[in-house]
């Protein structure tokens, strides 16, 4: 008997080598461990033996049956991971193929750069407020100190309406209104559209501004800096320089333009920047007394100041448009680019 | 404005280079926007003089030149032109030399003699149109001299920006007084000393004016027995070289001492004035004028006008009159200087449309305290340049003049407003530097008077800024505000605005942004009846194109055009939509906020994996759906409209709380047709208003479902008029709350149900929140369902 299991063993173990379905391994399972197989047979035969060899035979059976257990298990094992290979060799792809990619839209340039002033002045505790685009000469000069026979409003060339109204040339006028219905601290951008008669390459009859706000108690000229200073480095990168010029706007007084350092010519002068070195990237200024009046603040009480971004300008020194008009044809073409 | 450095250097000296003087001048507020070399188109070109001339072997028309250019070897050089002879000097251009016109010089074998350069004519130097012979030159101008030196052309010009609020830097002494401020160095004011003759001028004319507030004054002089003719030199290379033209003598004087002082004059005809004399007076009803420009004016009587005795002779600080100008037969001048009312000349000037060098300073405002100063440097110069004597004295009528503004000045509020600490003492330097007075007043503050030429200074604050940008804006530190930050207001337009438009974004929805302006002709376009409101636009005054001439009432025009636009450049795949304003007359709310989009052509990217497909009803549907969801808007119906834009029958208001908020469907066949689309187009169009106060963003937490849900389908046979959403909500009013969702998952008409009808099929989501449902449970509910379904809608089983 012990002769008979040993070479139940040697059997099975040779038979597994070669089986190579999943079936074929079960039918070799049924034939060692199936109800008639051969090593329950054996087992079966157990009962017959004398009391003296049971034990010996009873372990060495034991020991088979242990044997061949873990060699089928390890039989399965091996062919199932065989069979994955073969699976997974099979179902291989061509990642060359294009991808099922959904479809997903993008914020119009313009856009895409608005926020991105927003984004930096909420930060600095600005609250964005809007005001129509459609206004009165009150609001858009003369509230802004620029009466009726100012050569500055030579400066803006103004849309008006057949109802006497206007669009709005800048920004500007929602200071006034902004400061019509709160009293100081104002900290304010107005983001939006104006418009001017204008339509060439550099220039579209609509475009956007941000124009900013701050009043309060102790508002000074170095704090404009400090903020525009710090507007400018947010976005456009550390490396930038900036500068301050003096200049005019009827409604601010100090009044200043802001240049950047050319990012076509690294500040050398080349024919982006009109061989100056310099790009101007916004208006700004201390508010002029004469606005304060105007909305009833007292400047002896209130000082502040105000800027004006063109957005178009900004979004142009990263874009590199040649031709501002083909921002509102919304060719798709163009749209993708951004 | 062009100001030329050699030109400036007459009236200050400085050490600048041109770099440094542009960069100085943009720091204090006048923005240098260009720097040209004048001679730079000349380099390479030198003065030659023609030693010798050979007859060319080879050429009957070209001659063999010696040409001397004061190096040790003269030049050989092939010339054709019929001027040329010995001893003539001439332009030269040198081997490497590029003309303006764009050629380079090179050693050249012409008819196999060699030629070692060009002998020029005007215009291939780009001077003048004068192509008939070389450019002759005086016989004394040195050899070998640059041509640009030789010509006085060696200087350089800067283009000026000069902002509306400086008059005063519109002319030469202007921008010289801006370098003494920067440089401290002294002014240097052309020396006048007139010879006058016997007789007095208030024998040989007179001034009268009717009108002071326009006029507040008015000065004159006479000069007799001048010489009308062409200017010398270097008055014709001074005016070209800041862009004004020469016309004679006595006019390109008025015209450099305006570019000198700022100060406009007007030289007249004496012996063209009716009486020789001078009413300075407003038009009366009927009158006009015949303009220098030979254009004749009708008047208005706030026109301010320079009469004779009898008519308009000029329009005031515009434009002289044609009968009265100079000319060549002129004998006697007389010359005015005056200071005009600024509001007075801009109303006119632009009631007649005319800008002019004088109308642009005294619009802004000249130097009443000018006036005589270059009253009398002109005068001198014609005596000098046009001969003729001058008359004796001068007429000056002042009745404007005003006292010089006092501004009280405070050092401490310079450095509050500016955030510096200057000294006070730098402080009443600069000032004085600027040319003001400045006197301590016994306490830490001064008493500054301001000069004539700066009438934009009136307030303290206007000296703040005068401080500010001579110390230097660059000088000012940079601080950040110390104040409390305002808490803004919610503001939840501002969320809905930012949550549908990610929303679109991630829909695959393009934004675009159209002009406000529109074509009135559209509104026939999206077949608009004739009364329809949107139809009551505002109108420009002044539109750039009959297509850009009225403010949009509605998105939809604009957004049908980007589709056109982008179909004729065969894109096709179109997804856009717009957030924007649109105009309302005469509403409540003028500028309400659309949010609108189109869908047009075809979706997909055409890949394999991706293949085209034509969007329909349920694409636009499914966006619309997204921006109710993303609004948090759950509470809406839809009712079909008659919405002239859209097909009848595949529209859909959207209302909330029984206000339409939106509407979204298929174009009208004609609308596509009036775009010239081939293929349909889905629109939405929603009024952001209404989103915003239809939107719910309140959000609380449902318990997760513990217990196993139970799925169920479902399919019916109905008549085809039943809407879908009435099973849906016959299913959910019948189970109540153990109806979790139900699932329209195929809709069937066809030869497997009967005529006038159609399939439902439903999957029904049973669920408890308190228990596990058993079958037994669900099947009872189910037939109950069913049997519901029957009752109240006709629906039979589908097997």
């Amino acid at each position: 008997m012990k002769a008979e299991l040993q070479a139940i063993q040697a059997e099975a173990l040779a038979a597994l080598k070669s089986v190579e379905t999943p079936a074929a391994l079960e039918s070799l399972r049924i034939t060692y461990f199936g109800r008639r197989g051969k090593l329950t047979d054996v087992m079966k035969g157990m009962g017959n033996l004398s009391k003296e060899a049971r034990p010996e035979i009873g372990k060495l059976a034991n020991e088979v049956r242990s044997t061949l257990t873990q060699a089928f298990e390890a039989a399965t094992e091996a062919l199932h991971h065989q069979q994955q290979e073969q699976q997974l060799a099979a179902e291989s792809v061509d990642i060359t193929l294009p991808g099922r990619k959904p479809a997903y839209g993008k914020a119009h340039p313009i856009m895409q750069t608005l926020e991105r002033i927003e984004a930096i002045f909420r930060q600095m505790g600005f609250e964005v407020v809007t005001g129509p685009d459609v206004e009165t000469e009150y609001y858009n000069f003369d509230a802004l100190n620029t009466p009726a026979d100012h050569p500055a409003r030579d400066l803006h060339d103004t849309f008006y309406l057949t109802d006497g109204h206007l669009l709005r040339t800048h920004n500007s006028p929602v200071q006034i209104r902004a400061m019509e219905n709160q009293k100081p601290p104002v900290r304010i951008i107005v983001p939006g559209k104006c418009y001017r008669v204008d339509y060439d390459v550099s220039h579209t009859p609509m475009f956007h501004q941000v124009e900013g706000l701050l009043v309060d108690t102790r508002v000074t000229f170095s704090d404009l800096k400090g903020v525009l200073t710090s507007f400018a480095r947010q976005m456009f990168g550390d490396q930038t320089q900036m500068r301050f010029r003096p200049h005019f706007f009827p409604f601010t007084e100090p009044s200043a333009e802001m240049d950047i350092s050319c990012a076509v010519c690294e500040g050398k002068g080349c024919r982006s920047c009109g061989g100056t070195g310099w790009v101007e990237i916004l208006g700004a200024g201390a508010v002029d007394p004469a606005v304060f009046e105007a909305v009833n603040y007292d400047p002896d009480e209130v000082t502040g100041f105000a800027f004006g971004i063109g957005v178009e300008r900004i979004a142009n020194l990263q874009f590199r448009i040649p031709d501002m008009r083909t921002l509102y044809e919304n060719d798709l073409r163009f749209l993708r680019q951004f | 404005m062009n100001v030329t450095l050699n030109w400036l250097k007459n009236y200050i000296d400085f050490e600048l280079s041109p770099s440094e003087l542009a960069d100085r001048l943009t720091m204090l507020g006048i923005e240098v926007e260009s720097v040209k070399e004048l001679g730079a188109e000349l380099k390479g070109i030198v003065v030659g003089s023609v030693t010798a001339i050979q007859p060319h072997p080879n050429a009957d028309k070209l001659v063999l030149c010696q040409v001397d250019v004061g190096e040790t070897e003269e030049l050989q050089i092939v010339c054709g032109a019929p001027n040329v002879r010995e001893g003539m000097r001439a332009p030269v251009a040198t081997i490497g030399a590029t003309l303006p016109i764009g050629l380079t010089i090179k050693r050249a074998k012409l008819r196999g003699e060699t030629s070692q350069g060009m002998l020029c004519s005007e215009k291939e130097l780009g001077l003048s149109e004068d192509a008939a012979g070389l450019m002759e030159l005086s016989p004394d101008t040195p050899l070998g001299t640059s041509l640009s030196e030789a010509l006085g052309l060696d200087d350089i010009v800067f283009e000026l920006e000069i902002t509306p609020n400086r008059p005063d830097c519109l002319s030469l002494i202007g921008v010289a007084r801006e370098i003494r401020a920067e440089t401290g160095n002294a002014l240097k004011l052309p020396p006048v000393d007139l010879k006058e003759d016997e007789t007095d001028i208030q024998k040989t004319t007179s001034v009268t004016i009717e009108a002071p507030d326009l006029c507040p004054r008015y000065a004159a002089r006479v000069i007799r027995g001048v010489k009308v003719g062409q200017s010398p030199a270097w008055l014709q290379q001074r005016l070209e070289s800041v862009g004004v033209g020469v016309i004679n003598n006595i006019v390109d004087i008025t015209n450099f001492v305006l570019m000198e002082y700022g100060q406009p004059l007007h030289a007249f005809d004496y012996h063209k004035l009716a009486e020789n004399r001078i009413v300075v007076r407003r038009a009366v009803e009927n009158e006009n004028i015949t303009t220098l420009d030979e254009v004749e004016r009708d008047l208005a009587p706030d026109m301010l006008v320079i009469a004779d005795a009898e008519k308009p002779v000029a329009l005031a600080g515009i434009m002289g009159g044609y009968d009265s100008e100079i000319t060549e037969t002129t004998a006697d001048v007389l010359l005015e200087s005056a200071y005009f009312n600024p509001s007075s000349i801009r109303a006119t000037a632009k009631t007649l449309g005319i800008s002019t060098e004088a109308s642009y300073r005294f619009e802004r405002g000249a130097d009443p305290g000018a006036v005589l100063a270059a009253l009398d440097r002109a005068t001198q110069l014609i005596a000098e340049l046009a001969g003729g004597s001058i008359c004796k004295g001068v007429v000056d009528v002042y009745p404007g003049e005003q006292p010089l503004h006092q501004i009280q000045f405070r050092p401490e509020r310079v450095n509050f407003i500016l955030g510096t600490a200057i000294e006070a003492t730098e402080m009443a330097e600069i000032l004085s530097d600027l040319g003001f007075e400045v006197k301590a007043d016994g306490t830490e503050n001064y008493q500054v008077t301001v000069p004539t030429f700066r009438s934009d200074l009136t307030r303290e604050i206007d000296l703040i800024e005068e401080i500010a940008r001579v110390y230097g804006y660059d000088n000012i530190p940079t601080t950040l505000p110390k104040g409390d930050i305002p808490v803004p207001a919610p503001n939840p337009s501002t969320e809905v605005r930012k949550r549908i438009k990610h929303f679109l974004l991630a829909a695959g929805m393009m934004e675009a942004i159209n002009y406000s302006f529109c074509d009135p002709n559209c509104f026939d376009k999206i077949r608009f009846a004739a009364e329809h409101p949107l139809r009551d636009v505002l109108k420009l005054q002044n539109p750039l194109s009959p297509e850009m001439s009225v403010l949009r009432t509605t998105l939809l025009p604009n957004l049908l055009e980007n589709a056109q636009h982008n179909r004729n450049h065969q894109i096709d795949t179109i997804a856009l939509f717009e957030i924007g304003s649109v105009f309302i007359r005469n509403g409540a709310e003028k500028e309400p906020e659309r949010v609108t989009g189109i869908l047009a052509g075809q979706v997909g990217d055409g890949v394999y994996s991706n293949p085209y497909r034509e969007p329909d009803f349920y694409d636009i549907k499914g966006l619309v759906e997204g921006i109710l969801e993303v609004c948090g808007i759950v509470d809406y119906t839809l009712e079909k409209t008659d919405a002239p834009t859209f097909h009848p029958g595949r529209n859909a208001a959207v209302l909330s709380s029984n206000k339409q908020i939106g509407i979204f469907g298929e174009a009208h066949p004609e609308v596509l047709e009036n775009y010239d689309l081939p293929y349909k187009a889905y629109l939405f169009d929603f009024d952001m208003e209404a989103l915003v106060d239809a939107a719910i963003f309140t959000k609380r937490f449902e318990p997760i479902p513990v217990y196993p849900k139970v799925e169920r389908d479902l399919a019916i046979v109905v008549d085809k008029e039943v809407l879908s959403d009435m099973p849906t909500g016959l299913i959910y009013a019948t189970g109540g709350e153990l109806v979790e969702s139900v699932r329209l998952f195929d809709v069937y008409e066809g030869e497997q149900v009967p005529e006038g009808k159609k399939s439902l099929a439903y999957a029904i989501t049973y669920h408890s929140a308190t228990e596990t449902l058993t079958d037994k449970a669900v099947n009872a509910l189910h037939n109950k369902v069913v049997k519901h379904l029957n009752q109240e809608l006709g629906a039979e089983l589908r097997m």
